[in-house]
């Protein structure tokens, strides 16, 4: 009889040790976060000044259908072992170059050719377009795949992106370190409008452009120090080869953008 | 009384599942006494000092969630101090968490 409670008692000892001593955390279906530092992105554009980033804040919200991603909306359509697929509408991403332009008085032309004499010269303006689309996420012990497909729904552009990242991440601890790597289509409609010149646009500066389709390539390596529950610590460095037929534009001056960020990230959680 | 525990975060996902770790236990109080250090995870202590000031102890434990340790004195039901350790999951099954978005300073 004393075997058995001993047996017990040894059962319920080694249960004890295993068993979780508190419950599992929920996962809030809001994710909150702000970062502080100091960054750069260089800005592609003629006349026109680097993108700096000091505060960032990502606010997001996952139900089991619908999500909001920092300005990005979906419906999720499927979500399995294999695959979560879903319908995402966002705004298109290459404005965001045309923001920091400058208005310059310029001697020369953009090809570099001098002028009669100074002439003001302002980058033109390209429109936010509200694009629709597709969006596939994969994941396993290989890493983890991002494909989409987006179309304008807004008649801005009238164009189309295919993109797809892969990335792999390493965790040692509190250290994590994760390099990505994909590429971009776009289609010639929607190169042609943020990079091409347009008639009424032409000047003795800017010539006339019409650009093709073309693929962009970029690479991304991120290194992260976990300080506490909800405080991280951030190194970031983006590379983006624009595509050529974006990069022969008058517009642009630079084929290759460079991002890097460093900083300190608060996590709600 | 003070207590303290080295590492106080762990940090686990899909690939490492556990916290296979020691943790350095160390205490020290201003008085000799009869003290015995306590965790989540068994009701009988891990260890109790007689007629000592301070102590540590080497616990070697695989966990996957956050647990504590506290020390009680002589009426073995008072806690003298208590530290928690914290498992912190950074994985999710929500792949959608883990889309690219503009934020470069993410690590989720």
């Amino acid at each position: 009889m004393w075997m058995l409670a001993l047996t017990a008692f040894a059962c319920g000892a080694a249960a004890a040790e295993e068993s979780a001593p508190q419950a599992a955390e929920q996962e809030s279906p809001w994710r909150l976060g702000i970062a502080l530092g100091y960054g750069m992105r260089s800005n592609p554009l003629v006349q026109s000044d680097d993108i700096p980033i000091v505060v960032d804040l990502d606010i997001a919200w996952f139900g089991e259908r619908f999500f909001f991603d920092n300005g990005d909306l979906g419906l999720t359509l499927a979500d399995n072992r294999a695959v979560t697929a879903s319908l995402v509408a966002r705004f298109n991403s290459d404005r965001v170059f045309f923001g920091n332009t400058d208005t310059r008085f310029v001697s020369a032309d953009l090809a570099g050719m001098p002028l009669a004499e100074a002439t003001e010269f302002t980058v033109p303006d390209r429109d936010y377009a509200i694009e629709l689309g597709l969006e596939f996420l994969l994941d396993g012990s290989w890493g983890q795949l991002q494909f989409t497909a987006f179309h304008d729904v807004s008649s801005t552009h009238d164009g189309f992106e295919i993109y797809a990242d892969y990335g792999y991440g390493w965790r040692s601890q509190r250290w994590y370190v994760e390099p990505s790597i994909g590429l971009s289509y776009k289609s010639s409609a929607l190169n042609d409008y943020y990079w091409g010149v347009r008639d009424d646009e032409v000047s003795v500066v800017l010539p006339p452009y019409q650009a093709d389709a073309g693929t962009n390539a970029h690479a991304r390596l991120m290194l992260g120090y976990q300080i506490s529950r909800n405080w991280s610590f951030s190194l970031v460095a983006e590379y983006e080869h624009l595509n050529d037929s974006a990069a022969a534009s008058p517009l642009v001056d630079e084929q290759d953008i460079l991002g890097y960020f460093a900083g300190f990230g608060f996590r709600f959680r | 009384m003070r207590l303290s525990v080295k590492p106080m975060l762990c940090i686990i996902d899909k690939r490492t599942p556990l916290c296979e770790l020691a943790f350095l236990v160390a205490w020290e109080s201003d008085h000799d006494g009869y003290y015995c250090l306590f965790n989540d995870f068994r009701e009988a202590p891990l260890r109790c000092w007689n007629d000592a000031r301070d102590g540590q102890l080497d616990d070697e434990r695989s966990v996957d969630q956050s647990f504590s340790y506290w020390m009680t004195g002589d009426d073995g039901d008072n806690r003298l101090a208590m530290v928690a350790v914290e498992v912190l999951r950074m994985d999710t099954d929500d792949r959608r968490r883990n889309r690219r978005t503009r934020h470069v300073w993410d690590i989720n």
